[in-house]
């Protein structure tokens, strides 16, 4: 008996532009849609490019974000210059595509679909656009560019961003500026704590793993995409058949920017933190890598967030709670999943934190980055 | 007990002779049943076969696939047909093994041999009993040569209801617990309870086809190789890619705001996958630990991204409240407070109604044959009307706003 077949369903004419859109969204740009009074301005441009160097001075091709409104060295950085808000924000974000086409998701803001920066089920931006959203939940998200995401991601077009809750009337705030809070710290977190749940810091840090394949950086801004083909959207014609972009080989591993070759096992310097004892760290974990990590950290810490969402505060998170990590106990973590811990020194010394990276369906271990909590007496 | 067949409340199988696996929760029998609390007797005939699937560019990728030897057409299925019991009903499983070599069948978390595993012969029969077990998601799979025989295509969902309650566990946490009570009774949950019926199964697949060309020559493929050298080249859910899975009604849970869904994603594949999902959080009910058990949770989080391992199984509760960051008074409608943007037609799409993807954040996964971004998988979700049950006015299709489209 002849071997029989499982067919794609078919696709009736009138589907044809929802399949065409799918891969061949159409442009778009201008003024927000329905707009509102925003409180908060924010811009950001791409695709800058720029190059990451090694310690042997190779250079990796990067495409990344500008903040057009920063005249310092600090509006092209990798990874993208951080966003901050405050809770209860509208902002008004000005993107502009200076090269080719591009959107910016707002990864873990949960806006209207125009607004949310996948060209599929919107548009992509040629020229400029002002996305218009709200930040009412305070924490830790990310921005990205949703474009060929698989490379557009890859390349280096994230940055974090942080909604900063109000700062409280009570006697610790008082050395503490208002929001948004200085990076690095002090600041105040959302964080189970009754009755205000909010949680005072004095040191914050951004730990965000990421992985680079090479290969993958020679490549150029449309690569591997299909063709479009509105008259026949499914035909088997418009399909590209020889790309490498379901196949991830990182050969670079990257620390909050820092990036290093797999045979180097020297300290990530840029994602070390510094404190005295007695001081409450704040760490924001951001994951932007395509492999699984396991993270494990020298001290006692607390994780108090996820995806932006602080553990046990009601109403939507008090169905969890947080949870209590011991001296060394891993967490697995993989891509765009953020988590909040706070640490608390007791005593002062150097701390290792230790980030494994496995391969996503081996899961052999590629690399171990290496970074460190320095702690100093008071 | 009374014996149903269960062609009269499995409506996945008849979604899939038109190759749509797809799945969507319906049988009025599985409710009556549930309401008139009598356990039943199912009666399920699967057969293990060959079958060549059409991937979303059109290549045939030979697989071992099961069909369900009561649908009429006996055609294979990509996955295989969901089975879907009560807690406590007395399942008769028959399994053929129509392929030339020695194939298992087993579902962890049953009792007995089927939650053990069979083993059989070339052309061998076997049929058994066993009792649903507790209300949750189980996958059931071929489990020899493992992950081998599971990845070449011989898996499919089975969906537990408990006997009682009103979550979809029979026994949920006190977190679980709370969440599905609070549905549609307090201030931020505003709508409707979870209704059972508002399920869909998100089953996770890939193929490496070198592997599966090796299996159709008959040469026996290596586990160790195979994890070793597996490079994925399609990715699935529910046996679509790319358009086709973002866009079947089956697979993208679809309702106005207040309607809460559950989400049962089972990874029948080889990579540890990111799934991320836009517009709500979703809560974790429960999930497969490291070492494989099925755990409803006791801390339930509140996230936009989770891992997938492979061969493991999560449960999500997509709750369906107004996406929190469109700014505004929470109290005027979003037909009124976003009437330009559902007024508009973009690419020959409606803004009408509120679309979200859902998708691998391990981004290659986004691809097929290497790139095609994003033909791998994705699906989504549909938010299609307010919180008073009024569907929001379908896009005008001449309304296109700012400035001229370009391709």
């Amino acid at each position: 008996m002849a071997i029989r077949t499982i067919p794609l369903r078919p696709v009736p004419r009138e589907e044809f532009p929802i399949f065409n859109k799918h891969v061949c969204p159409p442009t778009f740009g201008g003024d927000a849609i329905d707009p509102l009074r925003p409180t908060r301005r924010i811009a950001r441009n791409l695709d800058i490019k720029m190059d990451l160097e090694l310690r042997d001075g190779t250079k990796i091709p990067m495409w990344v974000f500008e903040d057009p409104d920063d005249d310092t060295e600090a509006r092209r950085t990798f990874p993208g210059k951080t966003i901050r808000t405050v809770e209860g924000d509208i902002v008004h974000a000005r993107v502009g595509a200076k090269f080719n086409t591009h959107t910016i998701h707002w990864h873990g803001i949960e806006p209207t679909p125009m607004n949310d920066g996948v060209g599929k089920h919107s548009f992509e931006i040629s020229g400029n656009f002002e996305y218009q959203f709200a930040t009412n939940q305070a924490g830790t998200f990310l921005y990205h560019c949703h474009k060929n995401t698989a490379l557009h991601f890859e390349m280096g077009l994230y940055g974090a961003f942080i909604v900063d809750p109000k700062k409280p009337d009570i006697p610790e705030a008082r050395d503490v500026p208002d929001p948004p809070y200085p990076p690095g710290g002090p600041g105040f977190v959302r964080a189970y704590n009754p009755p205000l749940h909010l949680v005072r810091y004095d040191v914050e840090a951004l730990i965000v793993p990421d992985d680079i394949d090479t290969r993958w950086h020679e490549l150029g801004h449309d690569a591997f995409m299909q063709k479009c083909d509105p008259d026949n959207p499914i035909a088997a014609g418009n399909f590209t058949q020889d790309g490498i972009l379901h196949d991830f080989r990182p050969d670079v591993f990257v620390l909050s920017g820092e990036a290093k070759r797999a045979d180097d096992d020297t300290l990530f310097e840029k994602a070390a933190i510094h404190a005295k004892v007695g001081q409450t760290i704040l760490i924001r974990w951001i994951d932007a890598t395509y492999t699984v990590q396991e993270v494990r950290a020298g001290l006692p810490w607390q994780l108090i967030a996820r995806d932006g969402h602080p553990l046990g505060v009601p109403p939507f998170d008090q169905y969890s709670h947080p949870v209590d990590f011991a001296a060394g106990q891993p967490v697995r973590l993989t891509s765009a999943m953020r988590g909040d811990s706070l640490m608390r020194p007791a005593q002062p010394g150097r701390f290792p934190i230790t980030i494994d990276y496995f391969h996503w369906i081996t899961g052999k271990k590629l690399y171990t980055a290496r970074t460190f909590v320095e702690v100093t007496a008071d | 007990m009374r014996r149903v067949n269960r062609r009269e409340f499995v409506k996945y199988a008849m979604l899939g002779i038109a190759g749509a696996s797809a799945t969507a929760l319906a049988g009025q029998d599985l409710w009556q049943a549930l309401v008139t609390g009598r356990n039943r007797a199912i009666t399920i005939r699967l057969a293990m076969t060959e079958a060549l699937v059409e991937m979303v560019d059109h290549t045939m990728i030979y697989h071992w696939a099961f069909e369900d030897r009561d649908n009429p057409a006996h055609l294979p299925q990509f996955p295989g047909p969901l089975i879907e019991a009560i807690e406590g009903d007395t399942v008769e499983l028959a399994v053929t093994n129509n392929l030339p070599t020695v194939h298992g069948f087993r579902i962890p978390g049953v009792a007995g041999a089927v939650g053990v595993g069979l083993e059989l012969g070339p052309g061998e029969s076997r049929t058994l009993e066993f009792t649903a077990p507790a209300g949750g998601s189980y996958m059931y799979f071929d489990h020899l040569n493992a992950p081998v025989n599971r990845v070449l295509g011989l898996h499919g969902p089975m969906i537990v209801l408990p006997r009682t309650g009103n979550t979809p566990y029979s026994e949920p946490t006190p977190a679980v617990q709370q969440l599905f009570d609070h549905l549609g009774t307090t201030g931020h949950f505003p709508g409707e309870p979870w209704k059972p019926e508002r399920t869909r199964i998100w089953l996770f697949s890939t193929v490496d086809p070198r592997f599966n060309a090796m299996a159709q020559r008959g040469q026996q493929i290596d586990a160790t190789q195979l994890k070793e050298e597996y490079v994925a080249r399609y990715f699935a859910i529910n046996g679509e890619s790319g358009a086709f899975s973002a866009h079947n009604h089956h697979t993208i849970p679809s309702g106005t705001i207040g309607q809460p869904h559950v989400v049962r994603i089972m990874n029948a594949g080889m990579t540890s996958d990111s799934p991320h999902i836009h517009g709500n959080h979703v809560f974790l009910l429960a999930r497969t630990d490291l070492a494989g058990s099925y755990q409803v949770q006791e801390n339930v989080l509140f996230v936009d991204t989770q891992t997938s391992e492979s061969g493991g199984r999560m449960d999500w509760l997509l709750p369906f409240i107004r996406p929190p960051d469109i700014p505004g008074d929470h109290t005027i409608p979003l037909r009124r407070l976003i009437r330009t943007e559902l007024s508009l037609t973009l690419g020959g799409v409606g803004q009408s109604p509120l679309a979200y993807p859902m998708h691998g954040h391990n981004e290659q996964s986004q691809s097929a044959a290497g790139g095609n971004y994003p033909q791998g998988l994705v699906t989504g979700w549909q938010i299609t009307g307010d919180l008073d049950g009024v569907d929001f006015p379908p896009s005008n299709p001449e309304e296109k706003g700012g400035p001229p489209e370009t391709h």
